[in-house]
């Protein structure tokens, strides 16, 4: 079970962010070639993606790189070292795109000495086309591991100036969500209105946007900022009195099947077969996030 | 499409549980779902399979149609089991690809013609509880004639598979209902649908929610019910069931619009209402659904009633 709760954006061009980064305990980090980096700086800060990766890995966080549409060629070579984990695609329109960042992926881990299938891509969806072919895009490679939405972006190309009481994505994060679980790739995001406007909100704030976006079907929340990251990794982690409540389930339904019937009431709901299916995935999910924590806890006790 | 059918209420029961089965009949709903899924352990799958053909007439006495869940992994053994005169419908469970849809109308072809049922009579119930079946609604839905209702998407499967809790209070399927309802329309087949009634409690015996929840649904269009718990049957059939407020203020707007053919206008404004087609036709509607409500009531009061008098003469 892949467990990327939160993945942190950093720009790679402004050496504080980037050396602070591993402290935030995001399970992910992306390095921004892209949206935070002005186009004069591109070359400079392709130069700079070698040792960062190597710098904000530190804290066992996955590493990935946002590159740039146009040049997506020169900001892969850029980006495929040893500690990468994948690349975030931006923009992604058409399943082609993928096919030719996935073959430069071939290419590049060959020439340095990488298991070749091994890099991931998170693909991210900015318009009306990339919403609509979602299902060829995310199922073009095997890398494809996480879809987002590009909220900002997407108000763009859809030529709307969202207001915050009035979600305009319903249809493409359900979509999103239906489609990506379709295909076996985790749909990411947040809950609108905070995608568009990454103002700085309260914890409390975050989490119960991250919790609701949860119930939106994401596994995840790409975090422009290093406040989100403890709310976000909390709502994705199952609260003790849910894996409790769980493990009730379990019991109660293992002793009506025992007793011949796999129907039985518990508080006035009913558990049957896939309420104890979905007790199976809370409590592997809540071992899954302790396993992820730990390996996080280990990387940093080892700095220290 | 033809006349419509009443199924405002259902109970899904399993099987196996005998005192379910035989209080079926005296529960008052439009159809009888037999499980032989979910709610049937797995050790007791063939033997739950054995009990169809005699819990048909049974369940079916009291005027409700019956139905039967099978497993989607064993549905060819279901099959040979269930297909026997009375049964109108299969309902197939997590319905992925169209090809299932197509294989089990096979099956059930040949079945009712060695059992001696008139071809056509069981229905398919694609029951879309996974991404994949939304994905792929509209080969499902259109893979067979028998496939005459369609809808799903939410439920215990749909938010295991999303990875979402049930009851948060707001509507997390509503992308897949949407497109399974759009999907319905598309090919002229009922849409098994609901709107959204926020329920945090989860609880399947709540009649109060289940009456709102019902009311709400035939208020959008949908007509189909079902539940778990005898105690939503009644709040089903009346939420679904146009209220007398309804059917004389469907009288009325087909009074207005009566006055209004001759005129040379379209429509006219009456008390701050619109009167025209749109709305004469939606009252029509309403008042063939409420006819088509009150002669279903009727069959089964007299079903019920034939049950209870065999029985006195039995115990006399």
């Amino acid at each position: 079970m892949l467990i990327r709760r939160s993945n942190l954006m950093v720009p790679i061009t402004t050496p504080r962010f980037v050396s602070r980064a591993w402290r935030h305990n995001a399970d992910a980090i992306t390095l921004d070639l892209e949206d935070s980096v002005l186009d004069t700086r591109k070359t400079e800060a392709r130069a700079l993606v070698e040792e960062a990766i190597g710098q904000v890995g530190q804290g066992a966080a996955e590493v990935f790189v946002r590159v740039n549409k146009p040049v997506v060629h020169a900001d892969i070579e850029a980006s495929v070292w040893p500690g990468l984990q994948g690349i975030m695609l931006p923009g992604v329109e058409t399943a082609d795109e993928v096919a030719v960042a996935a073959e430069l992926l071939t290419v590049m881990e060959r020439q340095r000495g990488l298991v070749v299938g091994s890099l991931q891509l998170i693909i991210l969806l900015e318009s009306a086309l990339g919403v609509w072919n979602i299902r060829s895009i995310i199922t073009a490679s095997p890398r494809v591991t996480q879809v987002g939405l590009d909220e900002s972006d997407l108000a763009c190309n859809l030529g709307i100036s969202p207001l915050p009481e009035y979600d305009p994505y319903v249809y493409a994060r359900g979509r999103l969500a239906i489609e990506a679980t379709a295909a076996k790739v985790q749909p990411v995001g947040m809950l609108y209105p905070l995608g568009t406007q990454p103002r700085l909100l309260a914890t409390a704030e975050i989490h119960t946007m991250a919790n609701d976006a949860r119930n939106l079907g994401m596994k995840g929340v790409i975090c422009p900022h290093p406040s989100w990251v403890e709310p976000v990794n909390r709502a994705f982690t199952p609260t003790a009195d849910l894996v409790a409540y769980n493990k009730r389930v379990r019991a109660v339904f293992a002793e009506a099947v025992a007793s011949g019937t796999a129907a039985v009431p518990l508080d006035g709901r009913m558990i049957d077969v896939p309420v104890d299916e979905w007790a199976k995935v809370i409590i592997a999910m809540d071992e899954a996030c302790a396993r992820r924590d730990a390996e996080k806890q280990a990387a940093l006790k080892r700095l220290r | 499409m033809a006349t419509r059918r009443v199924r405002r209420s259902g109970l899904t029961m399993p099987v196996v549980t005998k005192r379910f089965v035989d209080n079926a009949w005296r529960r008052g709903c439009d159809y009888i779902n037999l499980d032989l899924e979910d709610f049937v352990p797995q050790h007791l799958k063939a033997y739950a399979r054995s009990l169809i053909k005699e819990a048909i007439p049974n369940v079916s006495q009291g005027g409700a149609e019956v139905y039967t869940r099978i497993n989607h992994d064993y549905a060819l053994a279901d099959l040979e089991a269930i297909v026997w005169p009375g049964l109108s419908r299969v309902n197939y469970p997590k319905a992925e690809y169209g090809s299932e849809i197509r294989r089990l109308d096979e099956i059930i072809t040949r079945l009712e013609r060695e059992r001696g049922m008139r071809p056509g009579t069981v229905e398919i119930g694609a029951n879309i509880e996974t991404a994949v079946g939304v994905a792929n609604g509209y080969e499902i839905a259109s893979a067979s004639p028998r496939v005459q209702d369609f809808g799903g998407a939410s439920g215990y499967d749909m938010s295991r598979d999303l990875g979402v809790e049930m009851f948060v209070g707001f509507d997390q399927f509503v992308y897949g209902k949407g497109e399974l309802e759009l999907i319905a329309r598309t090919l002229g087949i009922e849409v098994r649908g609901a709107p959204f009634v926020a329920n945090t409690t989860g609880s399947v015996s709540d009649g109060d929610h289940a009456f709102r929840q019902a009311e709400a649904a035939r208020k959008c269009g949908f007509r189909l019910g079902g539940g778990l718990n005898p105690a939503v049957v009644e709040p089903q059939n009346r939420g679904f069931t146009p209220s007398e407020e309804d059917v004389r203020d469907a009288h009325w707007v087909l009074e207005q619009y009566r006055q209004l053919a001759g005129s040379g206008e379209t429509w006219r404004q009456v008390n701050g209402r619109i009167i025209d087609r749109y709305e004469a036709d939606r009252a029509r509607d309403t008042l063939e659904w409420a006819e088509l409500c009150a002669e279903h009531n009727h069959a089964k009061a007299e079903a019920v009633a034939r049950v209870q008098v065999a029985m006195s003469q039995a115990s006399a």
